[in-house]
């Protein structure tokens, strides 16, 4: 019994629970305050994206699900609408070997950029799609620039969390 | 990746139905969240502190000059229309007609904003424990805030007027009409225009009665020697509210961050004249609306003229420093078609 509670305690899942909600306490406090060109930084997003550039596309998908549905919880929109964005981004990001042969931590973290972006973009999409209307506005564009740049200046700080977080086993 | 969209979408598809099983969810995880953000908040407050002293410490001192001035001003008037304001309430309640004065409310904390780059709503930290449903009407000391969307036992979020998905009807409370009267200037080519001279109606008017004349044509009344019919004077008197600011009805849509809502639907041959910028707009109240009729909503900053019956497009300015909110009001009004038999 107590073997099987450490098992599911040193469960590389149990680990992104405990630092998404980390991130998530992060997210809604000193990031929705500090909103540089009014925008806030994703940094859930960009977390899933990151953890599909480092694991991989399915890996990334189950990390997008688990941290988008933490998300959905904190938000007003449909539950399950953040998850399917931060899934499929994630999954995106995750195909960047496919591209990159052996992809570096500058490659990565220019993915972590691009694919948050476009995640941050697929949002209000995605909320359009079930009735939420008025979402897309020129502010989408600015947000979507300023995601780009700070999920390249915000990987190299996310890469090595979230490769302690997913990794398989804490020994060895 | 198949796996993920259909859970994702059975997910989205239960909430779209009001599952039990996905407010339980977010229940359970507001529940535990709680906590982790009061010690992140906590841990994070002198950064968010030293964001807003490098980035707002010159906009909070043009503001508190600007704010003293305002209040230097406003003080006179608030005495005047907090008697105004008394004088009209108890008017309705002579009248046996609803105020607002008379619906129980709940003062609640604003503890969050919605950690959203597109959504527009706050979270309160009173919820069904207090009273409140989902759909009631929030204000602050200025004025309209938004609605309730979703209530847990003790927290509540509120979509802001601001939000696109927000729709309310309003009424524009128009200013008398006004004239403007054109007269030429003769010592200049130019002709000198005297700007809006309220047309106010003399309760006590002399009409003077004309001696009696003749339209036919080529007949002069002067021709024939009729009796001098004394002019006599009679007094009409118009009731004193017929100078009152009539209203128009008008939905009120907010368009999202940093747009200031518009109102739709006035009608495109109003009947009290051209909407003026500066016209107060307030709630609409009935039996549908979701809130009581007269709460203060804010005032036309700018009419748009569209062409046809679609009437005019009116921007308007919130009284309510929505960037700002610490304390609302949420008033526990139901409209009668909601309200559920004891």
């Amino acid at each position: 019994m107590s073997e099987r509670l450490l098992q599911i305690m040193g469960s590389r899942w149990t680990r992104l629970v405990l630092v998404s909600l980390v991130l998530l306490g992060l997210q809604t406090t000193v990031l929705n305050d500090m909103r540089p060109f009014s925008v806030m930084i994703p940094v859930m997003l960009l977390f899933a994206v990151t953890a599909g550039t480092l694991y991989g596309s399915e890996i990334g998908a189950i990390s997008g699900l688990i941290i988008g549905v933490m998300y959905d919880c904190v938000l007003s929109t449909p539950l399950g609408l953040a998850s399917l964005v931060f899934g499929a981004a994630a999954y995106a990001a995750g195909l960047l070997p496919f591209f990159v042969r052996e992809p570096t931590w500058w490659t990565r973290a220019i993915t972590i950029g691009i694919v948050g972006a476009v995640g941050e973009l697929a949002f209000p999409l995605a909320q359009s799609m079930v009735g939420f209307s008025g979402r897309f506005q020129a502010h989408v564009f600015v947000v979507v620039a300023f995601v780009v740049v700070v999920g390249m200046l915000v990987a190299p700080l996310l890469l090595p969390v979230c490769r302690w977080t997913l990794k398989e086993s804490l020994v060895g | 990746m198949a796996l993920l969209v259909l859970s994702s979408i059975i997910l989205v598809t239960l909430d779209l139905q009001g599952s039990t099983a996905t407010k339980s969810l977010r229940s359970i995880f507001g529940t535990v969240f709680r906590p982790v953000e009061s010690v992140a908040r906590v841990i994070t407050r002198p950064a968010t502190n030293a964001w807003f002293g490098i980035t707002h410490y010159n906009d909070v001192t043009a503001e508190n000059e600007l704010l003293r001035e305002k209040i230097a001003q406003q003080e006179g008037a608030a005495v005047a229309a907090a008697a105004s304001v008394r004088l009209s309430q108890e008017l309705l309640a002579l009248n046996g007609l609803p105020t607002l004065a008379g619906i129980n409310s709940v003062s609640a904390q604003v503890i969050g904003d919605s950690p959203s780059n597109f959504a527009q709503s706050v979270e309160i930290d009173q919820g069904t424990e207090s009273g409140i449903k989902v759909g009631m009407p929030v204000l602050n000391a200025a004025g309209l805030v938004g609605k309730i969307t979703q209530v847990f036992a003790n927290r509540a979020v509120v979509m802001l007027i601001t939000d696109p998905q927000y729709a309310l009807s309003v009424k524009i409370i128009n200013a008398p009409k006004t004239t403007v009267t054109t007269v030429p200037n003769p010592e200049s080519t130019s002709a000198v225009t005297i700007v809006s001279v309220p047309e106010t109606i003399d309760p006590q008017i002399t009409v003077p009665t004309v001696p009696a004349t003749s339209n036919i044509a080529g007949f002069t009344p002067g021709s024939i020697a009729a009796p001098r019919t004394p002019i006599i004077s009679s007094s009409l008197t118009i009731p004193p509210g017929s100078n009152v600011s009539v209203r128009e009805t008008g939905i009120l849509e907010g368009r999202g961050a940093g747009r200031v809502p518009t109102v739709r639907f006035v009608d495109a041959a109003q009947r009290f004249g051209v909407v003026q910028p500066g016209s107060p707009i307030v709630t609409a109240g009935g039996s549908l609306s979701l809130a009581p009729p007269d709460i203060v909503v804010g005032t036309v900053s700018r009419v748009k003229e569209r062409l046809g019956t679609a009437g005019p497009l009116l921007e308007i300015d919130i009284v309510a420093d929505l960037s700002n909110l610490s304390f609302v009001r949420i008033l526990l009004y139901q409209p009668i078609t909601e309200r559920t038999a004891p």
